[in-house]
């Protein structure tokens, strides 16, 4: 696994360098409407789950399908598009973004005449989820992840199993909200946030890069953890000065 | 409904064959009826048609008698400049002929229908159409539209693009600019203006119900989209804004254009229907979607859009709504500013136009957007602007800077008043009338609300933000054990940390970077000057001073004192350009500039010699 530290661009979050040409094309054009295309997205979402990839373009792309298709929408896609946006980002707007594409689930139930609740019983619980860890309570977003709810558990039996690696893929998004802020941390806290009991946070450190000093993880400087007091100086450009060089030409 | 698998088929020009486009059927008046039924009583059916048909046109003839004389000479030769492609004469009475009349003989009432002054042009139907767009459209800005005229608002325009997207070839019509702009743009809004009017069944009368139920298709977000896209794509315009950025010539660009997008006509229209898709995604709630939509727009300075004031101004609006929805707080600021500035500085010219209004409003919409932005990411920014906006938003900046429950009702209140009006896709099932009656009984969040929802939860992340940011202001370092009993809520040393992990989230963010040239594009960037490290539990605060610009002044000031210079050496005086033939002759007054001159005079003869 890759080093924590965010990324420095947008590039990868709106053209991943996984996403398949025809994909590019398809929700780059007026053929994002088909529905006749519903099938190549889904199996595109199915792909990025197993391969532990994300797309939130193409995935997006696959609401506004079933915004426009009400008939189409498969609650269980949905859910899954959930849970790859929810793990991908501390602080993005990417669950929002796909909350924004959805109407309230008893409404997409009705209109596919299903009986099936988790829809309805999933949401809520994400978007709780998904509270806690935009404001960081990494600890309490574990207990709630953890618990027995029934939400809970049908997340943990049905959904994550084909997923690639969420629970990491988690822990990856927290250490990199951690490694933006510590130059150090102790175990105990690490292991709390990170659900991870004592071997497994030693495990975990050296997969990301980190190193120990005692009871203490040392993380790198990344920039964020690093910073100086700095002077903000007056820095004029070239082409600020072009009328006034150019008046004192002649 | 309209087929949903119209549009995504570029099949050559039959993109808009599917869109219903109804046969015409205006309602006879109101004694039509009496007609009818004498036409029953009567046995030679013909004849009596023929009669009727007589009376009808007599009728016609006599209405036509009553609509003004200026009235119809400017119709006249409206259609004529039309016929002409007369672009200079076009826009003269479309901007100011049209106005004026209507303010002379329509400000209460409709301007006559297309039906009895179609004699005075020739019966061309082309022109009836956008007539009638007009006509339209004055209904809509002036007066209450009915369902009826909603409805045929929307055949005509639909009739008038099947016209431009479904002719044999690219038909010989030119029209300015603004008028292209101004029908898109009408287009949209009476979009959405008819979606939040169906999405809400209540109040409505069983004639309006059922109308509802028949017409589906009528100003569905599918068949709008379809129109916009169709426009795009017979235009070719993004294929040809790509090949302008690539500096391809304009004989490659024509070429790739083709038929249609090389007349100005269609390029024009594509071009302004990318920015009203911009539009109806934010409206629709796909900021990401809407930013795409743009990737080959140039927004800078002297960009095409900045021709229009009103395409300006809308087109950075919603730019500045998809940063919002996507938490790119400063992108939305820099978006909001620039534009404001220009409307500033423009509006000495603007005064008279009748959008001036409508764009005034939504100026003083992105003033209070501004104010939200700015709380949420504060940081240097203009401060002309910004002056403004505390200005008009004194009271709500003081309660948003304070935080708390009263600061997210003002969160709330300020992002309704300023917001798109968001709508939703999915019209209610007017078509089933006990789906309708469920609806009713539950009816869902409209999606003004759903959007407001998720802006507060945005703002209620990052709502200790303030706070702690203002208590690490006085210290150099603190441990966070001791923070916690500085913190107002209650709370152990894990919590504190949590907030230090959402502050520092909250003063980082992407932001467009000058190199990039797509919207969605951004490098990750510190927004606030106050930043801090966390060794352990101890908490090391650094805050980044800036120091005070000079440069801008000096260079606006020097720029302006040659502005001076030059009008004054532009001046009729006569300026002498060898000191040597100065002095012979001259006048007394004469010698007198030549005194004055001195100061600059060195560099002047510096720069001489030098070219010696």
């Amino acid at each position: 696994m890759t080093v924590a530290v965010p990324k420095k661009n947008l590039a990868d979050w709106h053209s991943p360098e996984t996403r398949p040409e025809v994909i590019h094309e398809l929700i780059h054009g007026v053929d994002r409407y088909n529905p006749t295309n519903l099938p190549y997205m889904e199996e595109y979402l199915l792909s990025q789950i197993k391969e532990g990839q994300y797309d939130l373009f193409a995935n997006l792309a696959i609401l506004k399908l079933y915004q426009f298709n009400p008939q189409h929408s498969n609650p269980d896609i949905i859910i899954h598009i959930l849970i790859k946006s929810l793990s991908s980002t501390v602080h993005g707007p990417d669950f929002n973004l796909s909350l924004g594409l959805l109407r309230e689930p008893t409404a997409i139930l009705h209109d596919i005449e299903s009986d099936d609740e988790s829809l309805s019983i999933l949401v809520p619980y994400l978007t709780n989820l998904h509270d806690l860890i935009r404001t960081c309570q990494f600890t309490k977003f574990w207990t709630e992840f953890n618990g027995d709810s029934e939400a809970a558990n049908i997340l943990k039996s049905r959904f994550l199993p084909s997923h690639a690696h969420p629970i990491d893929d988690l822990r990856l998004q927290f250490s990199l909200s951690i490694a933006s802020c510590f130059s150090s941390i102790t175990l105990t806290q690490l292991s709390r946030w990170l659900n991870l009991n004592g071997s497994e946070v030693n495990e975990w450190i050296e997969k990301v890069g980190w190193t120990f000093e005692g009871e203490k993880a040392i993380i790198p400087k990344n920039g964020d953890n690093d910073v100086k007091a700095g002077v903000v100086k007056e820095n004029v450009q070239l082409n600020q000065l072009t009328k006034l060089v150019a008046a004192a030409a002649y | 409904m309209a087929d949903p698998t119209a549009f995504y088929e570029p099949a050559e020009d039959e993109l808009l064959s599917s869109l219903a486009v109804p046969v015409q059927s205006y309602n006879p008046d109101s004694e039509a009826d009496e007609y009818r039924r004498l036409q029953e009583l009567e046995q030679h059916a013909y004849a009596q048609q023929q009669l009727m048909v007589a009376e009808q046109e007599q009728e016609q003839l006599q209405a036509l008698e009553q609509v003004p004389e200026d009235v119809k000479r400017f119709l006249v030769l409206f259609h004529q400049a039309i016929l002409e492609n007369d672009l200079p004469t076009i826009t003269n009475m479309y901007e100011s002929g049209w106005n004026k009349l209507t303010q002379a003989h329509y400000s209460q009432n409709e301007w006559p229908e297309a039906e009895l002054i179609s004699p005075l042009v020739g019966n061309d139907q082309v022109f009836l159409t956008l007539y009638r767009e007009l006509y339209f459209r004055h209904v809509y800005a002036k007066l209450q539209p009915t369902i009826d005229d909603r409805f045929q608002s929307y055949e005509n325009i639909c009739e008038l693009f099947n016209y431009l997207l479904n002719s044999e070839g690219p038909v010989p019509l030119d029209l300015p600019i603004q008028w292209l702009w101004d029908m898109l743009d009408e287009f949209v809004y009476q979009f959405s203006s008819f979606a939040s009017w169906r999405a809400n069944p209540k109040n409505k009368n069983e004639e309006e119900l059922e109308a509802l139920a028949e017409a589906q298709h009528i100003w569905s977000c599918y068949s709008v989209l379809n129109v916009l896209y169709s426009l795009v794509q017979k235009s070719q315009i993004n294929e040809q804004l790509k090949a302008e950025k690539e500096g391809k010539s304009p004989e490659e660009v024509a070429e790739i254009a083709g038929d249609y997008g090389s007349k100005p006509l269609y390029r024009n229209l594509g071009y302004f229907s990318l920015i009203c898709l911009l539009r109806v995604h934010v409206l629709l709630g796909d900021p990401t979607l809407a930013l795409q939509t743009m990737e080959h727009v140039d927004l800078s300075g002297g960009a095409f859009l900045t021709r229009i004031t009103a395409c300006h101004v809308t087109t950075y609006y919603h730019v500045g709504c998809a940063y919002m929805a996507l938490g790119r707080w400063p992108d939305a600021i820099k978006t909001f500013i620039s534009v404001l500035i220009f409307f500033i500085r423009m509006k000495q010219y603007h005064t008279r136009s009748y959008q001036y209004g409508s764009i005034a409003k939504q100026c003083e919409r992105m003033y209070a957007l501004l104010a939200i932005c700015t709380t949420l990411s504060p940081g240097p920014s203009d401060e002309s602007i910004m002056s403004i906006v505390k200005e008009h938003y004194a009271d709500q900046l003081a309660i948003l800077q304070r935080g708390g429950d009263e600061a997210l009702e003002t969160f709330k209140d300020l992002f309704l008043s300023a917001s798109p009006k968001y709508l939703n896709v999915n019209p209610p099932p007017y078509e089933d009338p006990s789906a309708l009656e469920a609806y009713l009984a539950n009816p869902p969040i409209d999606a003004t609300q759903r959007f407001l929802d998720l802006f507060i939860s945005d703002v209620v992340a990052v709502k200790g933000v303030s706070n702690v940011r203002q208590l690490l202001k006085l210290y150099t370092s603190i441990d966070a054990s001791k923070l916690v009993t500085f913190s107002q809520d209650e709370g152990d040393e894990e919590e504190v940390l949590q907030q230090l992990m959402v502050l520092k989230a909250a003063s980082r963010t992407y932001a467009k970077g000058q190199a990039q040239d797509k919207l969605l594009d951004g490098e990750r960037i510190v927004t606030n000057n106050l930043d801090f490290t966390i060794d352990g539990a101890m908490v090391h605060v650094e805050e980044t001073t800036s120091h005070r610009r000079f440069a801008g002044f000096f260079i606006r000031n020097a720029e302006h004192s040659q502005r001076v210079f030059n009008t004054i050496k532009a001046s009729p005086l006569p300026i002498q350009r060898k000191p040597a033939t100065a002095t012979t002759g001259a006048p007394q007054d004469k010698n007198e500039i030549k005194k004055t001159g001195a100061a600059w005079q060195p560099k002047r003869a510096r720069v001489v010699t030098a070219a010696q």
